[in-house]
């Protein structure tokens, strides 16, 4: 069962971005381990309400490697000290930032959506009458300032996904001379505009930087389903962050079970998905 | 984050002092509807929130969950979705996943 003091140190890591394994004992021949929790961080810190005996605990963070390793959920077993012993370890990815600069039109299904995926959403505008909790009650986090000082500083990670939609190809231009300028590099770039105000951006930038740095750039965003209005825009832009997120083609999942279903269905032997 | 919210519930539900239990899927095989992880709490009443993936499954875990509130034990149960295809409910994913019930 759940404490409080491990659930706010739970919810504490992943405010802080940082990733953590919660831990549960699942079976046990000794009922009396069954529910135990504890929680995990990557480096190797264990944290539990009530402390396992440390030959348990060394078992389980042995145990426990290849899932920190890997970044993913799982289910093991092992034997101590005679007892049979399954542990889930549950893994907590550090959520993704999706910063939306420009809050205008798009930007307010955008960020919707966004919550609804379980992102931590920034909305930043340098006009007040936009940037307010008024206009966005449900995001993290609303911050007035200028594009320029806001890049300059904010945070990027390979969880940081980043959206222009600003309300000029001035401010893109702004932004995307910090943005480019940076050592570190943000999983996704996305930036809204016609093909004119695209070559417009590009081309009071191509002076500073190497051609290769606009490779990065998602210009237009989206996946072409034919989004018109600011709510099938979101859900085109959302798409396309969501297939980068995973590594996927975008395409319809028909096109392979058509294949399939060639195949008939098949009944048989089935094993374990990895890492359980 | 899905995952957090739900344990966020059970530990509101758990001030509030009612009863619930949360379901918890630790393993799974073949095609299942939802991946290890997934979660939903089950109230006394068999209202639920949250979904391990709907359908005849979840209404075995369901049952399941309430005898977990009563006793206040904590057991696994094995949903399997490969019986064939024609499930009246629609449940046909064909996999099978092992779901940790807990007391909140």
């Amino acid at each position: 069962m759940m404490n409080d003091s491990l659930f706010k140190k739970l919810s504490e890591s992943i405010k802080l971005r940082k990733e953590i394994f919660l831990l549960t004992i699942t079976d046990c021949d000794e009922h009396e381990l069954i529910g135990f929790k504890a929680l995990l961080l990557p480096m190797g810190e264990f944290y539990a309400a009530s402390p396992p005996p440390p030959s348990l605990q060394q078992m389980i963070l042995n145990h426990s490697e290849k899932l920190v390793k890997r970044k993913r959920s799982g289910t093991f077993t092992f034997t101590w000290n005679g007892l049979k012993v399954e542990c889930f370890a549950e893994y907590f990815p550090v959520p993704i930032h999706l910063i939306i600069a420009g809050a205008g039109h798009v930007c307010e299904p955008v960020a919707r959506i966004g919550k609804m995926l379980g992102f931590y959403v920034t909305v930043i505008d340098d006009r007040n009458e936009f940037a307010n909790r008024d206009r966005f009650p449900h995001v993290d986090e609303v911050v007035c300032q200028s594009f320029l000082n806001f890049f300059k500083k904010a945070e990027l990670t390979e969880q940081t996904y980043i959206l222009l939609l600003t309300r000029g190809h001035k401010y893109d231009v702004l932004s995307l001379q910090e943005l480019l300028k940076r050592q570190e590099k943000p999983a996704y770039i996305g930036m809204i505009g016609s093909r004119r105000r695209i070559s417009g951006v590009f081309e009071q930038l191509k002076g500073d930087f190497p051609k290769e740095s606009f490779d990065q750039l998602f210009t237009p965003v989206g996946l072409d389903i034919g989004a018109q209005t600011p709510e099938e825009i979101a859900v085109s832009i959302m798409a396309e962050i969501l297939k980068v997120k995973n590594r996927t083609s975008g395409s319809s999942l028909s096109l392979m079970i058509r294949n399939y279903a060639k195949l008939g269905f098949r009944e048989g032997e089935i094993k374990w998905n990895s890492f359980t | 984050m899905e995952q957090l919210h739900i344990i966020k519930r059970t530990m509101e539900i758990k001030a509030a002092g009612e009863d619930a239990a949360l379901a918890t899927i630790i393993r799974t095989k073949g095609s299942t509807p939802r991946k290890t992880g997934s979660k939903m709490i089950i109230f006394l009443s068999g209202r639920i929130e949250g979904t391990i993936g709907g359908g005849c499954g979840e209404a075995e875990v369901i049952e399941e969950a309430i005898k977990v509130i009563q006793l206040s034990i904590p057991i696994k149960h094995i949903v399997d979705l490969t019986k064939g295809l024609f499930y009246e409910d629609g449940g046909i994913c064909g996999g099978i996943m092992e779901v940790y019930i807990e007391k909140v």
